[in-house]
């Protein structure tokens, strides 16, 4: 039992780092990823709203396509080692939502927040970088909450190329296994990827009541 | 192209089937949550959470890696096109795992709408001295409009995820897309058709969920127009 929790954990033995560590740190690095690359596009959006139309349809394309076929794509297309081919598509997948979401918050910065940098005589990068940014995340955090949840347990789809994160590892695991080593496998492989959004849940939570004490501290 | 049609068919075939059943299965777990009984409430809140924090890869995973060994029983109907007699316990199996992994979505998302209706409608269509099945029917019309846009969003990743099929020798657009990448090298073209046609589907089921919410807002018919226009 403690060889198939580590297994689960941290990967088989020729395959380390693995199990739900490569889970976490392939969402953490993608999630990190979509989201600086995210707010470049929102801001390129929201500053030049006549090329936004040639941004926005390719990545609408890229959110009515699967995981599993982008990766596939990725994989074939690119030949980079899996780990970066993996990376690559969950940062392009996550790219897709997260940048709507920073591009539809960051055009609704107010107007009066905007004059009162002016009255400050903050510079436009300035105001960007202390007033709007930070403005953003606070009213975005439950959208990117929610999508960083969806991406946690969107890392299974990286089976597909056999990198050996938690779903691929149970999945091997549970092959060849007698019906009650497979149902022992699979139960504890659910229960630690519902462990981890819970402690990803809760981290939101924190993040939550953090930022909104630091707007009501600020207004 | 050859074979292109049972792989499409085999996708929305999936589709279809794992979304009503995910669809039911969310209508049972959302009243269990919402009922008078403390232990069904319990359960179905449990099940929710179960089904929304596992990955539905991992769900269908364990589906099909569960039934993989075991030969289809002679009563099995095999209604998925391109997949042999031979595989279809495991594409039932993948259409259970698939509607497992939608089901506490669409569950929450049933009664976040039913939480939108106002106490004092609800308590408008009880005095109404409707039957259980018309009172169903104004409820469900009430929250439709607040549901429709997150069930269809949903709609669309439940279609997405069908792609797991493809883990499997089950058919579907993926696996058509990957067979006929590695059979002809052809990698650009294959991908291009495979996310033209998922697209395609994807707007498509968002259309028909959008001509819905349409429909409900402009209903001519007295008995099932929203409540907001029957009661005022």
């Amino acid at each position: 039992m403690s060889d198939l929790l580590w297994n689960l954990l941290f990967g088989l033995p020729d395959q380390r780092p693995g199990g739900l560590l490569l889970s976490v740190l392939s969402a953490v690095a993608a999630g990190v990823a979509a989201v600086l690359v995210g707010l470049v596009y929102a801001t390129v959006c929201v500053a030049r709203p006549a090329i936004s139309l040639c941004l926005q349809a390719p990545l609408a394309i890229l959110r009515g396509t699967p995981l599993l076929l982008l990766i596939f794509a990725l994989a074939q297309v690119t030949g980079l080692p899996l780990v970066l081919t993996g990376f690559l598509a969950l940062t392009l997948y996550s790219l897709s939502h997260v940048g709507e979401t920073l591009r539809s918050y960051l055009a609704a910065y107010p107007r009066g927040l905007r004059e009162q940098a002016r009255l400050l005589t903050l510079s436009p990068v300035q105001e960007w970088l202390r007033l709007r940014v930070p403005w953003t995340f606070r009213r975005s955090v439950d959208a990117l909450g929610t999508h960083w949840v969806s991406l946690l347990k969107d890392t299974g789809a990286l089976t597909i190329l056999g990198i050996g994160e938690l779903t691929t590892v149970a999945r091997m695991l549970g092959e060849h296994a007698t019906t009650s080593r497979w149902a022992l496998v699979l139960g504890t492989a659910s229960a630690l990827y519902l462990a981890a959004v819970l402690v990803l849940m809760r981290l939101l939570a924190f993040l939550k009541v953090r930022l909104t004490g630091r707007e009501a501290q600020l207004t | 192209m050859s074979g292109f049609a049972a792989p499409v068919l085999g996708t929305v075939v999936l589709f279809g089937l794992s979304a009503t059943l995910a669809v039911s299965l969310a209508f049972l777990l959302a009243a269990g949550s919402l009922g008078r009984s403390r232990p069904a409430r319990a359960g179905a809140q449990t099940l929710i959470t179960l089904t929304r924090g596992v990955p539905t890869s991992l769900l269908v995973v364990a589906a099909g890696v569960g039934v993989i060994g075991h030969p289809p029983p002679a009563w099995l109907p095999s209604p998925f096109p391109g997949t042999s007699a031979g595989m279809a316990l495991v594409a039932w199996a993948v259409t259970i795992g698939l509607a497992f992994g939608s089901t506490g979505h669409f569950a929450v998302i049933f009664r976040t709408g039913y939480h939108a209706i106002s106490p004092a409608r609800r308590e408008q269509v009880a005095v109404l001295g409707l039957g259980r099945a018309r009172r169903l029917r104004l409820l469900v019309g009430e929250a439709a409009e607040s549901t429709l846009a997150p069930f269809g969003a949903r709609l669309v990743h439940h279609l997405h995820n069908t792609a797991f099929a493809a883990l499997f020798p089950v058919a579907d657009l993926l696996g058509w897309v990957q067979q006929r990448a590695s059979e002809t090298f052809l990698v650009s073209r294959y991908v291009a058709i495979g996310v033209a046609v998922y697209v395609i589907l994807s707007f498509l089921v968002w259309a028909v969920c959008r001509g819905i919410e349409y429909r409900i807002a402009h209903r001519a018919t007295p008995g099932l127009r929203p409540l907001s226009r029957v009661a005022t």
